[in-house]
């Protein structure tokens, strides 16, 4: 999209170039509000994460500590839950509804960059992401879940791990929702949540795993993701956090990728 | 006066259908020119096409001087669009959405709440205009559709059936701001509507559009002259058709009733004929001569309904009661619940 200026003849109106960053700040702002007017969402995609973290430690907490030598089942398991709530989020069904109701088409009149309909929803999903994991932080730190060095650098590190990863979940949501505009496709996008989040070490270290379940589960991305994030909690290895962002980062790249496919395929009109 | 729109030969399909097939208009500044239609004959397929959302098959259309397709971003900021779905977000308050729609026209600093007042305060929303958007009836969703359409004081308007649906209040009120806007800002406006009435009333200019195509095009009182008659309509029943179509061919040869278009219709037939008072009472004598039973008889100067018989062989409403040939918005199949 050139800049285009407008030249003195034009018969004038009030409208002027308006800037990327002054468009996606509209739309992030208008994410939020959103986001922050339906708070059932926020108490669903916070209860699912604390139900099962409560029902695995009570079920596998002291089993844990003795078979598999977890020192803090709670403190092991804190990490899956961030990350399921951060997996929770409603990025592409809130612009499904607007392809469909036709605020998208609305929004698609005025001069805005396409593409900040898209970053601000995503930037949206962000703070809905940071909502969700700061709450179970705080959940955590109250029942004596504590982080290996410095809490503070430990809940950054966490926190920053799990934006990376919510950010790129999001964004396959919202890749259905531009490429279908259908509401129904969009909600079953959900369904990956599934094997992204469980063929991972979500019960028991992997290097208790044998056969092709741990086959599948090294070949998930998502598993570097949360060993990188116990790695917080039970001891910083550099090696272990470095492997985590970047799996967290592929699967992001390439989330983003089918995103903007999926928006080129939209703009392109008709 | 120069042109604020003009298409030329636009054609757009939808796979094997073709919505519009070679359609040519001009709208001169400052005019409010009424496209008129029954449902699914491609008025909003056109102007999705003139408003840059929808690519033409082939052809050109252009907005003051700048081309649809080319210098979108420039037609954009021109244009103020209220299509046919009201789409608003509900959970923004009516000031959140005419902010948002403010700050993407790019306005700032102090004209952004003037000018969101002043849209308010002129579609008659300034007691709503905090609550949330979930909380409106259809007539006050339209009119905060149209507020947030003049904004940024667009040059040319382009209303996609702006009263559709609505009770005869609201679309009086409707009415009237669309005749304001005209006379306090000189915009031009494009206009599309399935209501005569509404056609008739605000359009200096009307075009009649079936099936793709414009099939009479002028001003409404020209469109009428143009039927060059008064309209009789005649009641009759069913079982009567053929004899009451005789009875009047009849008058027709004797030189009785003036040679004039003889069109039967869902209630009985309606003659377009010269100097109806007169021609009535002979109508009334010759049937009753015929022995044919027939019902009410009126007659009335034409209107744009009896032009669109004229040009096409339906009445609207007959028109719109037969499944749409064409979807003019490809509808996104919605899920169930959630959300």
């Amino acid at each position: 999209m050139s800049a285009t200026t407008v030249p003195a003849a034009e018969p004038r109106t009030l409208a002027a170039p308006a800037g990327l960053l002054s468009d996606v700040a509209a739309i992030t702002a208008r994410s939020i509000r959103g986001i922050l007017r339906e708070p059932e969402l926020f108490i669903f995609s916070l209860i699912i994460p604390v139900f099962f973290f409560v029902v695995q430690v009570g079920a596998l907490g002291d089993v844990a500590k003795r078979a598999f030598g977890i020192s803090s089942y709670a403190a092991f398991q804190l990490p899956i839950s961030v990350l399921f709530a951060a997996a929770s989020t409603s990025g592409g069904n809130a612009l499904v509804l607007d392809i469909t109701n036709g605020y998208w088409d609305k929004l698609s009149v005025t001069p805005v960059r396409r593409s900040a309909l898209v970053i601000g929803t995503l930037f949206g999903e962000m703070f809905a992401v940071l909502g969700y994991s700061l709450v179970l932080l705080v959940f955590g730190y109250i029942i004596g879940v504590r982080f290996a060095g410095n809490d503070i650098v430990g809940a950054l590190g966490l926190l920053g791990l799990t934006l990376l990863f919510g950010v790129g979940f999001a964004a396959v949501s919202i890749a259905v929702a531009l490429a279908t505009g259908s509401v129904r496709a969009t909600q079953s996008t959900f369904i990956i949540f599934f094997p992204l989040l469980f063929l991972t070490p979500s019960a028991i270290q992997r290097s208790l795993m044998t056969g092709w379940f741990e086959k599948a589960v090294s070949l998930n991305p998502i598993t570097y993701v949360v060993e990188a994030s116990r790695s917080f909690l039970f001891g910083i290895n550099g090696t272990v956090i470095a492997k985590g962002a970047l799996a967290a980062a592929l699967f992001s790249a390439l989330t983003f990728t089918l995103t903007a496919l999926a928006f080129r395929r939209r703009v392109r009109m008709g | 006066m120069s042109t604020a729109i003009q298409a030329t030969d636009l054609v757009r399909h939808f796979g094997q259908v073709k919505a519009v097939r070679g359609v040519s208009l001009q709208v001169e500044e400052g005019e409010i020119y009424g496209f008129l239609g029954p449902n699914g004959a491609g008025k909003s397929t056109i102007v999705r096409i003139l408003v840059t959302l929808l690519h033409p098959t082939s052809g050109s259309g252009s907005v003051l001087g700048h081309d649809v397709v080319t210098e979108r971003t420039t037609v954009r900021r021109l244009i103020g669009v209220a299509l046919q779905e009201a789409g608003l977000d509900p959970k923004q308050t009516g000031r959140e959405l005419l902010t948002l729609q403010g700050r993407l026209y790019g306005l700032r600093g102090q004209v952004l709440p003037a000018q969101v007042s002043e849209v308010t305060e002129l579609v008659g929303l300034t007691d709503a205009i905090d609550r949330r958007i979930q909380t409106y009836s259809g007539g006050m969703k339209r009119r905060l559709d149209l507020a947030s359409a003049l904004l940024h004081r667009p040059r040319v308007l382009f209303l996609d059936e702006p009263t559709t649906g609505l009770d005869p209040l609201s679309r009086a009120l409707i009415w009237d701001r669309i005749r304001e806007l005209r006379n306090r800002y000189g915009a031009t406006i494009f206009l599309t509507t399935q209501y005569l009435e509404e056609a008739d009333e605000l359009a200096d200019r009307v075009a009649i559009i079936d099936q793709g195509r414009i099939v009479r095009q002028g001003t409404p009182a020209a469109l009428k002259a143009e039927v060059g008659a008064d309209v009789i309509d005649v009641a009759v029943d069913e079982r009567e058709a053929g004899a009451a179509r005789m009875a009047i061919e009849e008058l027709q040869a004797s030189g009785e009733l003036p040679r004039g278009e003889l069109r039967g219709t869902e209630t009985g037939y309606t003659l377009f004929v010269p100097d109806g008072p007169r021609n009535i009472a002979v109508l009334i004598r010759g049937l009753d001569r015929a022995g044919v039973r027939f019902g009410a008889v009126s007659v009335s100067r034409p209107t744009l309904d009896d032009v669109f018989l004229a040009a096409t062989g339906g009445r609207m409403a007959e028109k719109a009661e037969r499944p749409a040939e064409e979807e003019e918005r490809t509808p996104e199949p919605v899920g169930g619940g959630a959300a």
